[in-house]
């Protein structure tokens, strides 16, 4: 080379120790791959656990105050428009029928449709058609309330009617007591309107509240209230995972932290006579210094490189295996990762940073 | 060979200058003496040998004159400047200015090849200069060796390129703490022909050697003992200047 510089003396001394630069190197790369994962996952972390609860059901119901009268008509248009278009919303109506076996039964209009979207964790065997009309689908304990599951016959205020069951519903709650029916067929058979409106809002506990009192806006005669369990459930949920990612994060940094620090110093204890000697041809503490942490800053960028690939690779087959949906890179996450690991060899290259400073020429370099 | 030199008499002419310098270690067993009430100089263009048995003083005497040091009391002026008042940045840019290094152990960094080394030299004082660094090593029979690494070089060649380096800026003085102590005899014969020519051509050489051949080509030794400095002139009376 033409001319000495700093970054060529440092690329040199980087390759002739091959062995701990690239101990330090694998150790930056994993600190970066891990926060680029936990970053880029937690970037859809919200949306995704949100997702998952979609399939737990409502999180608001709507009840009519007057369960004689039930909801007004455009109820559900209301609830729909109020709620946002990625609400799911399913309508009830509910009354007590006598079997064939003179066993009382709770039987339910809705919209089989809707309530196969909002209950995805419904156990069904067989889901009735969306042109069906006189079918039922039993749940599972309901079903020994009937003589004959294909000709469910039932009676409602001397009203009979005979559905034709097609599956059976198994859930371990209330609704394995029921019999569903179209909301069409319970309408014309018991005269009774929608009474119930059950509403599932993605995201957090805001997002729901904030949809609960739009809905209350839209049906001040209806009573509007969340499920606890699920809302305060899935913000708990949400909050521990991001504490649980952030934790992993540093648990994770801080080791990598003590691996790199372990391998710096022992890069500078080595090369001690090689800054004494530097110090003795007159380079001036601030330039070793500067020597010194060139290398770690070109090893946490390299590592930074390295890192976000291969973190970015393991988020998406994170997603994939738990989620089932694709997670892309996200360049938003570098300027993160890149502070991660710059403060990871700073924090690493304290000990050593020291050792430089005490460093004694004249020590080191004498002959006897 | 010169008289025995009046050395409290030609403070103008000297290139080194101690008075009364005295460095002093705290240890655990309490303060150790390395160097006590030195007082002597080195006019420029003189060949001085520093001798003296382990422990006399010498390494100390030699990283005070090399500024990697600094004493616990007394004046050291090189140069006409008294660095014992230097900040720790002016001293080092002090040191790269003024003295040339040549060390026992050679201290070549091991991934640069042998014309890098010496413009490592060139680096911390001003600019890098290939074409100078390839002249320094031509100067010490090394032109054709300047890509090869300290470790495809023997000893004696590394030692040429410690001298090339030290040379490549041309400070006033070179300072060679035990040149030959780790080379065979033919090597040694090389450094010592080398010295021999740059002190011909002017160099102030200081030189610590524990080997007689190699301080009888000096014009003067000063001998240690203890931390105290006894001088005189290659073959003249021992001086004691103790105060």
């Amino acid at each position: 080379m033409s001319r000495l510089s700093m970054t060529a003396i440092m690329r040199r001394s980087l390759v002739h120790r091959r062995a701990r630069s690239l101990s330090a190197l694998i150790a930056l790369t994993v600190s970066a791959a891990v926060a680029t994962a936990l970053l880029t996952l937690y970037a859809d972390l919200d949306s995704k656990l949100h997702h998952e609860f979609r399939s737990f059901g409502a999180n608001i119901v709507i009840t009519a105050t007057d369960s004689t009268r039930g909801l007004q008509p455009d109820a559900m248009e209301r609830v729909r428009d109020s709620a946002g278009p990625d609400a799911q919303a399913a309508e009830f109506g509910y009354a007590i029928a006598t079997t064939d076996r003179g066993t009382p039964v709770v039987v339910a209009g809705t919209d089989f449709a809707a309530v196969r979207r909002l209950n995805s964790w419904w156990k069904v065997d067989a889901w009735p058609a969306d042109t069906d009309t006189e079918v039922a689908l039993l749940g599972q304990r309901a079903a020994e309330f009937v003589a004959d599951e294909h000709n469910i016959q039932l009676k409602f205020a001397d009203h009979a009617i005979t559905l034709h069951g097609v599956g059976r519903l198994h859930t371990g709650g209330n609704e394995d007591s029921r019999i569903y029916l179209p909301m069409t067929a319970f309408t014309a058979w018991t005269g009774a309107p929608p009474s119930t409106i059950e509403v599932q809002v993605p995201g957090g506990e805001a997002r729901v509240e904030s949809a609960i009192t739009r809905i209350r806006e839209a049906l001040p005669a209806a009573r509007v209230e969340p499920v606890r369990q699920l809302v305060e459930g899935e913000s708990r949920i949400v909050e521990k995972t991001h504490a649980l990612m952030y934790g992993a994060v540093l648990l994770i940094a801080l080791t990598v932290a003590v691996s790199v620090l372990a391998t710096l110093s022992a890069s500078v204890l080595e090369r001690r006579r090689d800054f004494a000697l530097m110090k003795a041809l007159g380079g001036t503490q601030s330039t070793l210094m500067a020597l010194f942490l060139l290398e770690a800053l070109v090893l946490a960028l390299g590592g930074v490189a390295g890192g976000f690939l291969i973190g970015s690779a393991a988020a998406w087959t994170i997603s994939q295996l738990d989620f089932h949906t694709a997670t892309l890179p996200r360049l938003g996450v570098i300027p993160v990762v890149l502070l991660v690991n710059v403060l990871i060899a700073a924090f690493a290259a304290l000990f050593p940073v020291r050792v430089l400073r005490g460093l004694e020429p004249a020590a080191l370099l004498k002959g006897e | 060979m010169e008289s025995p030199i009046d050395l409290e008499t030609r403070p103008d002419c000297a290139v080194i200058a101690l008075h009364g310098v005295t460095r002093e270690y705290a240890g655990h067993a309490g303060t150790v003496c390395a160097l006590d009430h030195a007082s002597f100089s080195i006019v420029a263009g003189e060949w001085v040998a520093i001798t003296g048995p382990s422990g006399s003083g010498k390494s100390t005497l030699v990283n005070l004159i090399g500024c990697l040091d600094r004493p616990t009391s007394g004046e050291l002026r090189i140069d006409g400047v008294d660095v014992a008042a230097m900040s720790a940045t002016e001293l080092d840019r002090f040191r790269a200015d003024k003295i040339g290094f040549i060390f026992q152990q050679f201290h070549l960094i091991p991934y640069l090849s042998a014309v890098e080394n010496v413009m490592l030299a060139q680096y911390f004082h001003s600019m890098t200069d290939e074409k100078e660094a390839r002249t320094a090593l031509e100067r010490v029979g090394l032109g054709h060796r300047a890509e090869h690494l300290p470790s495809e070089l023997s000893g004696g060649e590394q030692q040429r390129v410690c001298i090339a380096r030290a040379l490549i800026n041309n400070p006033p003085i070179l300072l060679a703490d035990e040149p030959t102590g780790n080379l065979d005899a033919a090597n040694q014969k090389i450094v010592a022909g080398l010295l021999q020519d740059l002190h011909a051509h002017g160099h102030t050489i200081v030189m610590v050697t524990h080997d007689p051949e190699m301080a009888a080509l000096a014009q003067r030794k000063i001998a240690l003992s203890h931390g105290k400095v006894f001088c005189h002139p290659v073959g003249g009376p021992v001086i004691s200047l103790r105060k």
